[in-house]
């Protein structure tokens, strides 16, 4: 009963009764280091951090932004040990926010303020409040080690209808105001305003530690497991909460516009996602079939430099522009007939460079080369241009806010298709193949036509994201269109979680989102983007938000891929103990 | 041999580069039989079986079902009704046990595309009507208490029968079975057996591929000798059992000292006693080693 | 008449370059069925490290003229230890962990790190955001013939890049048919479990493979740099595309096939610049459907043996 715990908790080995003094004394650390004082330094414009020179003795109840994260963190990692929950994985979760935070407020202040006198010191007094919060973090993580992570509770989805409906409307609109929390964090970045990079990359720690604890208590898996029993009122209830993001702080011309990006991003990455993460091919060159849906919507819009005098109405224009991409989707998933997996990767990647070129030299007239299609008017329904502000009664919304509620609507549609046929027998047939082709076709599933198909869908949906984005740019470049862009939709696929719908919304959103965020360091995107590959390949493949198949492999999974029985073996009465107390 | 057979392997031959696998392999299987295929490592049970189910193309001869030939297309094979198991499991490991069985139902639900978008009434009951079907099946072969488990985390018997229960999904005509008993314990075994006879039962013909003899007399109708890629001796399992060919190529143990062996089992097969059975080690193909996962 | 042979040799000269990197791809592909999308980078890569040794490392008085004999072969040897460090560090930091993950991992991995090459050297190679000039007057000399009407050149590195690849794709092809560590290569690569019960060590010959490919990305980056005159950072995805276009046209895992794919390549792409409607624009264009085409009707390559499904 009693063997070493060290083969499940991998290179540290901490003794069990360590457990309590950990994670307590975190929790009270945790405490000390956000009354603590902080470092404190000037860029630009005003102190950085916000109220960072606070003193415990002047105004104790002062806290705020960061500082009051790091409280609330370390007090409910007290509250933790006193209540009924698997305590080393909320400890754990609340750990690596603290650590999250700390670290972001000390390297940046260390970096851009002056280097390290910058974080000890704070005139005459010892900042030490980063670095108390850092110890504190790594003791709540060190607590977690003392023994295997308990598995995730599972709570039971079948409760009263209008209680999962009360369940499911609160989330979403705590979704919505975390969101609209996230973007207004900081503010925009730039040169104007170095600080919200580290803002916001401190409040995405913390709320990943809040996250993190809720999913180890059970709650957020019990909220999908609702969201997925009533699936139809969660997506109404989804949009309804999108559509009023506009209100929020976040409702500025500004953050419209990004959200915009976003949701043509999102909706191409769903599409992506049927491909890749859902039949299970690799397609390197998918940005090309949005490119295909821009320049063909773009050449019927009745732009100055279209090739067609005409100006179709957008609906009519976005179907045909679908129409086509997903003809030549289909056209570029036909090697998969005779051509294996990787190999089929290098094809989709030769079609989306040969696609570049023939833009880049303006074939068939087609594309304006390296003049582009510019002045693509916007998108006008019932007089109502989509580029101009709105205003409702007393009510003025900012410009863009009927593109934004274009390409909600447009993402809601999108999930809708990508739900819808994963739960078919086409799903269940793409999964097969990504599974096991071989045996795939033992069970009478006809490959070639089911990955076709995946290609052809996928390809559709890029092409209608494609004809929103051209009278959303007005400018429909060759140069949207390139292999890097290729990979950072594959990067928002793989960092959300291959096959699931929100791990495609949510990796879109972080590639976009963080670069406004992070102006200053814009160079290193793409860097960034590479590296988020190789990391997330490596230690979490299945992304943020795994698909309902791979977490159901998680939740059998200790934290570093332990079988659950393996870890039973080593359980002692001490972590029982523990668990239930 | 007067009725049509559901399945004929007519003269059929493989020829991998020079290599020949199989040479001129016959094989007349009837409705309602249990036809064993033993042969030792190396004789090309496996080739057959892919040549049976369109997974190679064979370089002579043709395999009929009812007397039509089958295409060299595993997927069109299946929709004819010929369904069959891995000898290394092939399940869909992150997929439930259910939506496995779900996803043999496949070529015998009717749903395209559109339907699969747009989930109208018809397509929901087509999709409910997949869902009983496979958990009848789940429960036909043992495992209807795991249902929503991923096939990965079944273990080792259970992932066995949960391939037959998908093969089965497909509502086959003749069912193959590629060493189904491969390390199990003597009791997963003789469910297996069970198992077996309850498949013929629902009228369904089967073969099985098996080194373990003593199951396979104990199982089968009729025996089917493969040595060096040529069909040696076929017939009752007595006759196969008697015969010195067999004993010499496959067993190559004195004959009498096999004989008592299968003649103790197959004794004990019929007074239903398999506890004291000793079984004998399987012996793996060359690709054996290939696992289910990649 | 000139202008055919001007461009016949440029074509030679550009497959021989192909041709190095492609036997990486091949090797690689062969060995652990991974296209190593990274390996265009590697080749790029040991590019800046030659004009990095050239210009920080070698001593001012010997960046002339007279003195190449000694510092091009310390550029090349510069070249290649970056790029074999580069390419086994990759092996064995991103590849070998993932070697029994789906199969997609490592593909995705490889993409990840050919990014974070080509951005690393970018950001940090000073001045890399342009094309960063090689040493013009180091090996310049110049052969002209007078064919009628026009005149053909073959410079010097010209003459070496060709030498070079084939040089090295028979030292190669002699090693692993020859040597003891060859054969382990071989084995690994048809197969690694029944390598690793006779004896052989499966990482080690993985390592190799690395290295090998990575010396010969390296030398590659070397002649590139001396034969253009300047390097880029986005010659590693270009000439990456073009190596793994010849290794499959040459059938991966064969050394044969991917030299003469090589060739092929580099003479499809100058001629069908010289021939073909849309000229230069759209060679790349013909590369990719030549790719295309081959995946389809012969993706075991010319050379290559039909892959045998298993069940």
């Amino acid at each position: 009963m009693s063997k070493p715990t060290n083969s499940v908790t991998g290179s540290v080995a901490i003794p069990p009764g360590l457990a309590r003094p950990l994670g307590i004394g975190g929790g009270v650390l945790a405490i000390l280091g956000a009354l603590l004082p902080w470092v404190t330094f000037l860029l630009n414009d005003g102190a950085y951090p916000d109220k960072a020179t606070l003193q415990f003795f002047d105004a104790p109840y002062a806290v705020s932004g960061f500082r009051l994260h790091v409280l609330l963190l370390g007090v409910v990692a007290i509250v933790a040990h006193f209540i009924p929950v698997p305590l080393r994985r909320v400890l754990r979760a609340l750990g690596w926010g603290l650590i999250g935070v700390a670290a972001v407020n000390i390297v940046f202040p260390l970096v851009d303020g002056g280097g390290f006198g910058a974080i000890t010191s704070d005139g005459t007094n010892f900042a030490f409040g980063g670095i108390v919060s850092l110890i504190a973090g790594i003791a709540l993580v060190l607590a977690a080690k003392t023994g295997p992570l308990e598995p995730v509770p599972q709570w039971k989805t079948s409760v009263p209808t209008l209680v999962a409906y009360a369940v499911l409307v609160v989330s979403f609109v705590a979704l919505l105001l975390v969101v609209a929390m996230m973007l207004n964090a900081g503010g925009q970045g730039g040169v104007g305003n170095p600080y919200a990079g580290p803002i916001f990359l401190s409040l995405l720690a913390f709320l990943a530690g809040v996250l993190g604890a809720l999913h180890g208590i059970g709650l957020t898996g019990w909220i999908s497991g609702l969201s997925d029993k009533h699936k139809w009122f969660s997506v109404i209830v989804l949009v309804l909460v999108a559509l009023a993001l506009p209100f929020t702080e976040a409702g500025t011309d500004y953050w419209m516009t990004t959200a915009a990006n976003i949701g043509v991003y999102a909706a191409t990455a769903i599409g992506l996602n049927i491909v890749v993460g859902l039949a299970g091919l690799l397609d390197l060159g998918y940005v090309a079939f949005l490119g295909i849906g821009a320049f063909v919507a773009a050449n019927f819009s009745g732009a100055a430099a279209a090739a067609f005098d005409i100006e179709l109405p957008f609906v009519v224009a976005a179907i045909i522009a679908a129409v086509v991409a997903g003809i030549f989707g289909a056209v570029v998933g036909s090697p998969t007939l005779r051509v294996r997996g990787d190999y089929l990767a290098i094809v989709t990647l030769a079609f989306g460079e040969i696609f570049k070129k023939a833009a880049q030299n303006n074939i068939g007239g087609l594309t304006g080369g390296a003049n582009a299609i510019p002045n693509v008017p916007p998108i006008n329904w019932f007089g109502a241009s989509f580029d101009e502000s709105l205003t409702i009664g007393s009510l003025e919304l900012p410009s863009g806010v009927l593109y934004y509620v274009l390409i909600i609507v447009l993402v809601a549609l999108v999930m809708v298709v990508f739900a819808n046929l994963k739960n078919s027998r086409i799903g269940r047939a793409w999964i097969a193949i990504r599974e096991d082709e071989d045996a795939a076709r033992a069970m009478g599933i006809k490959t070639g036509q089911a990955k076709i198909l995946a290609f052809l869908i996928g390809a559709t949906l890029a092409g209608l994201a494609g004809a929103v984005f051209a009278h959303k740019t007005s400018t429909v470049a060759y140069d949207s269109f390139q292999f890097i862009e290729s990979v950072t939709l594959l990067a928002a696929v793989i960092l959300g979680g291959m096959g699931s719908i929100p791990g495609a919304v949510l990796g879109a959103a972080l590639l976009l989102v963080l670069p406004e965020k992070l102006r200053e360091f814009s160079d290193y995107r793409l860097m960034l983007f590479g590296l988020a590959l190789v990391l997330i390949m490596r230690f979490r493949p299945q992304g943020l938000v795994p698909d309902r198949h791979r977490r159901a492999e998680l939740a059998d999974e200790g934290a570093d891929g332990v079988p659950i029985e393996e870890l039973n073996v080593h359980d002692t009465p001490g972590d029982e103990k523990a668990v239930t107390r | 041999m007067s009725a049509t057979p559901v399945l004929a392997a007519n003269s059929v031959s493989m020829v991998f580069g020079g290599l020949t696998a199989l040479s001129n392999v016959s094989l007349r299987l009837q409705e309602g039989q249990i036809l064993g295929l033993i042969g030792p490592n190396g004789a090309g049970k496996t080739t057959f079986f892919n040549c049976l189910t369109g997974l190679y193309s064979p370089t002579t001869g043709n395999v009929q079902l009812r007397g039509q030939v089958l295409p060299t297309d595993p997927a069109a094979v299946t929709v004819a009704g010929v369904a069959r198991t891995f000898q290394n499991i092939r399940l869909f490991p992150s997929m439930t046990s259910l939506e496995n069985v779900m996803v043999g139902r496949h070529s015998r639900m009717k749903q395209g595309p559109l339907a699969s978008l747009f989930h109208g009434p018809a397509y929901l009951k087509g999709e409910r009507d997949a869902r009983d079907r496979s958990r009848e099946l789940l429960e036909f072969v043992g495992l209807g208490t795991v249902h929503d488990e991923l096939a990965r985390n079944l273990p080792y018997g259970d992932q066995r029968r949960l391939e037959i229960a998908r093969a089965l999904a497909t509502d086959p005509k003749v069912l193959l079975l590629d060493e189904p008993t491969a390390g199990m314990n003597p009791q997963e075994t003789e469910a297996t057996r069970q198992l077996i006879f309850a498949i013929r039962e629902t009228g369904v013909a089967v073969v099985v591929i098996e080194h373990d003899t003593k199951f396979i007399f104990s199982l089968c109708d009729h025996v089917s000798v493969l040595v060096q890629g040529q069909l040696l001796v076929e017939g009752t399992p007595d006759v196969v059992r008697a015969d010195p060919r067999v004993i010499e190529a496959y067993l190559g143990k004195p004959p009498d000292e096999v004989e008592a062996e299968v003649r103790q089992y197959a004794e004990e097969a019929a007074h239903g006693g398999p506890e004291s059975t000793q079984v004998m080690q399987p012996i793996r193909d060359q690709d054996g080693h290939e696992g289910g996962n990649r | 008449m000139a202008t055919l042979l001007q461009q016949l040799i440029n074509g030679l000269v550009l497959g021989g370059l192909i041709a190095l990197i492609a036997l990486g791809y091949t090797m690689v592909y062969g060995i652990i069925q991974l296209i190593n999308f990274a390996h265009g980078e590697v080749f790029m890569v040991g590019g800046f490290a030659s004009l990095a040794t050239y210009s920080y490392v070698l001593p001012e008085s010997w960046r002339d003229h007279g003195h190449w004999p000694i510092a091009l072969p310390l550029m090349a040897l510069g070249g290649a230890v970056v790029a074999v460090v580069l390419a086994v560090a990759m092996e064995r930091l991103a590849y070998r962990p993932l070697r029994n993950a789906p199969r997609l991992a490592p593909l995705i991995t490889a993409l990840g790190v050919s990014v974070i090459l080509k951005e690393a050297v970018r950001l940090w190679y000073p001045g890399a955001t342009a094309p960063v000039p090689f040493p013009r007057a180091f090996v310049d000399e110049q052969f002209r013939f007078q064919l009628g009407e026009g005149t053909v050149t073959i410079g010097a590195t010209a003459i070496l890049m060709i030498v070079v690849s084939i040089l090295g794709a028979i030292i190669l092809q002699t090693y692993i048919t020859r040597s003891r560590m060859g054969r382990a290569m071989r084995a690994t690569a048809q197969d690694p479990d029944t390598a690793r019960l006779m004896g052989v060590n499966p990482n080690r010959t993985i390592v190799l493979t690395f290295t090998i490919g990575g010396a010969l990305a390296g030398l590659a980056g070397v002649l590139y740099g001396i034969h253009i005159t300047n390097v880029d950072t986005e010659v590693g995805f270009l000439y990456g595309i073009f190596a793994f276009t010849a290794a499959v046209l040459g059938g991966v895992g064969s050394i044969k096939g991917a030299v003469i794919g090589g060739f092929a390549i580099g003479l499809i792409k100058t001629l069908s610049g010289q021939y073909l409607p849309g000229g230069t624009q759209y060679d790349l264009v013909w590369i990719f459907v030549l790719l295309i085409v081959v995946l389809v009707f012969r993706p075991q390559g010319l050379f290559g043996e039909p892959e045998r499904v298993r069940a």
